[in-house]
């Protein structure tokens, strides 16, 4: 059984279609990427997945279940991480604070024991910190725990929102561009952080332009272009394929593929 | 090194504690103890709005209604039924805790101005309310004759009394918050208001947190305004009207975000700017009716300065003294 079943699913805006039935199965265990030129609905396709967004038609199924309709929060309360294009940090909190805030999904004080402050919640809150320290430290990040968000440069403020995704204990991750702007000794740290993040136990959807990184890290590859799938398969057969050459035609990245 | 701090901190607050609990045994000057047992009260409503507003980043303009739903409640309940003021006090929690679960269900989908507005005009209804609802309010010219606080039937009638209650109920309302904050629910307020996308990727409930902070900081302007009534034993629409919310609104601006002692100076020092006389000794009685005369204008010019002089406002302040203290 797959870890994720995605069925049919459609979102318009206005006469737009963002997202045209698209259909395709994660299994468990692997890194599977989502490519296709600006535009071909991507980000709106996780957005759908995550509750951020809700579809018109088609069904979302994670792990046997039905979540199409389900509140963003219970979505990544279950097991569904994202990040985004446009780094959604919170700017004012250190490095540290950020991914303690991820692991919000997987603790449980509420308002009325913490404004008790039992020991439990002292206790959860401290191995809380701990954990996001390994974190940080698993993307590389352990020397900027104290910096605030805000003062980090570009690049590492996506690997910080890679390491406030896994404090949620995600079992699927979903990146959305994780080496924009990154420069090339940033992408391939970036590409063993994938595999070490795999390697914990996490599926891995990742959105990508980079084609060296996407070609390399991807088990599977899913091609959208105006809303549509176009292809799907592994690396070696996507690079050949004649559709997905055809919709770069005149991108940027045809060269590339 | 954070323990040095911690302990540093600790006995910061303990000074700062036992001063205040040592007023009343230094002075004996009814008129100060007066105005600094208000200033208390004060203190309560804005540890409600630093939540709200430094750490959640939700606006409330009504907040001077939920004072006010706290006052009138305790005073009808003790003098119409008389119950006792400890029932008072709890009958104001929770009748505002509720209203501010009523406020908040509806305003929860508009940010910003919009927010604003609806906080505002639930402030007016009530100001509205207050002023007809004659049966129970006393109208215009509101409630008098409310008796003193009293415990297992001894009254707190003496000024010291007053002014010693009214700050351990401030206390608890600090502690309360300031566990509140250092904590996963703290961490979240902060989140949404940094990023409410990403709060959600953090599986965060946005809807429920915003209900929890304003039911919160409604509930301690409800026992603020309990603590308000039995205390000057008369209430009318007047104290709890826009001015008001205003003036909670400039506490919390002038204290800064993210922070819960930014906020209480700045509550301590708009609340003492028109009582000047009451610790300044030697400041004039004229000169005091012409600060209460320009009182809205000192406010203002005050919120104007720190906003272009003192980047984060008090707390930003703090803060900087702080990483100055810590580098040395
Ligand atoms: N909220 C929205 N309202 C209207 N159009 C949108 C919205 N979000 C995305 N779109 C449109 O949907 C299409 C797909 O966008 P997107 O999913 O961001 O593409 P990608 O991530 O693949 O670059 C684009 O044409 C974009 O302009
Ligand atoms: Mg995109």
């Amino acid at each position: 059984m797959s870890l994720l079943e995605v069925r049919d699913v459609t979102r318009r805006f206005g006469g737009l279609t963002a997202v045209d039935a698209v259909s395709f199965d994660v299994h468990e265990g692997m890194i599977k990427a989502i490519i296709g030129p600006n535009g071909a609905g991507k980000t709106t396709l996780f957005n759908v997945l995550t509750s951020f967004d809700r579809p018109e038609e088609g069904t979302v199924r994670y792990d046997g279940v039905d979540i199409t309709s389900w509140r963003a929060h219970h979505i990544v309360r279950r097991g569904i991480a994202r990040t985004f294009q446009n780094t959604e940090l919170f700017e004012e909190m250190s490095a540290l604070e950020n991914v303690m805030a991820g692991a919000h999904a997987v603790t449980r004080s509420g308002f009325l024991a913490a404004a008790l402050r039992l020991p439990w919640t002292v206790r959860e809150q401290r191995e809380v910190a701990e954990e996001s320290g390994r974190l940080l430290r698993l993307v590389g990040l352990g020397e900027w725990a104290d910096a605030p968000a805000a003062d980090m440069p570009h690049g590492l403020r996506r690997l910080l929102e890679i390491a406030r995704a896994l404090a949620t204990k995600p079992r699927l991750l979903l990146l959305d561009e994780p080496a924009a702007g990154l420069n090339i000794a940033e992408t391939s740290a970036l590409a063993e952080a994938l595999y070490r993040i795999r390697d914990r136990g996490s599926t891995i959807v990742v959105v990508e332009h980079d084609m060296g990184l996407v070609m390399e890290v991807s088990d599977e590859i899913v091609v959208l272009d105006r809303g549509c799938k176009i292809a799907e398969g592994p690396p070696r057969l996507i690079q050949k394929d004649p559709a997905v050459i055809a919709a770069y035609l005149g991108e940027e990245e045809a060269d590339e593929l | 090194m954070h323990r040095n701090v911690d302990i540093k901190v600790a006995v910061l607050l303990g000074l700062i504690g036992a001063s205040v609990f040592s007023v009343p045994l230094l002075t004996a000057d009814r008129y100060m103890l007066r105005v600094l047992t208000f200033v208390g009260v004060n203190v309560i409503i804005v540890a409600g709005m630093a939540l709200l507003f430094g750490y959640a980043g939700q606006v409330s303009l009504g907040h001077a209604a939920f004072y006010g739903i706290g006052a009138y409640a305790s005073a009808h309940v003790v003098t119409v039924f008389g119950w006792p003021w400890v029932a008072g006090v709890a009958i104001a929690i929770v009748l505002t805790a509720a209203g501010g679960l009523l406020l908040a269900l509806p305003s929860l989908r508009l940010r910003g101005h919009y927010l604003a507005m609806a906080t505002l005009a639930f402030g007016e209804i009530m100001r509205v309310a207050f002023v007809e609802g004659k049966g129970v309010t006393g109208g215009p010219d509101g409630l008098s004759g409310i008796p003193f606080p009293s415990f297992l039937g001894i009254e707190v009638d003496s000024a010291g009394g007053n002014y010693w209650l009214v700050w351990s109920a401030a206390a608890a309302v600090l502690l309360i918050a300031s566990n509140l904050v250092r904590s996963r629910a703290g961490r979240a307020m902060l989140a949404l208001h940094g990023s409410e996308a990403g709060a959600m990727s953090c599986g965060m409930d946005l809807t429920g947190l915003k209900v929890r902070v304003f039911v919160i900081s409604a509930a301690f302007a409800g026992l603020a305004g309990s603590l308000y009534a039995h205390v000057v034993g008369f209430i009318s629409p007047s104290t709890f009207s826009l001015h008001v919310s205003v003036l909670l609104v400039a506490m919390a601006v002038l204290g800064g975000t993210r922070s819960l002692a930014g906020p209480v100076l700045a509550a301590v020092i708009l609340t003492m700017i028109p009582f000047a006389d009451a610790v300044i000794p030697g400041l004039s009685r004229s000169a005091v009716e012409t600060i209460q005369e320009w009182q809205e204008d000192v406010y203002g010019l005050t919120i104007i300065a720190v906003m272009l002089f003192v980047p984060g406002g008090i707390a930003g302040a703090l803060r900087r003294i702080a990483a100055k203290g810590s580098v040395r």
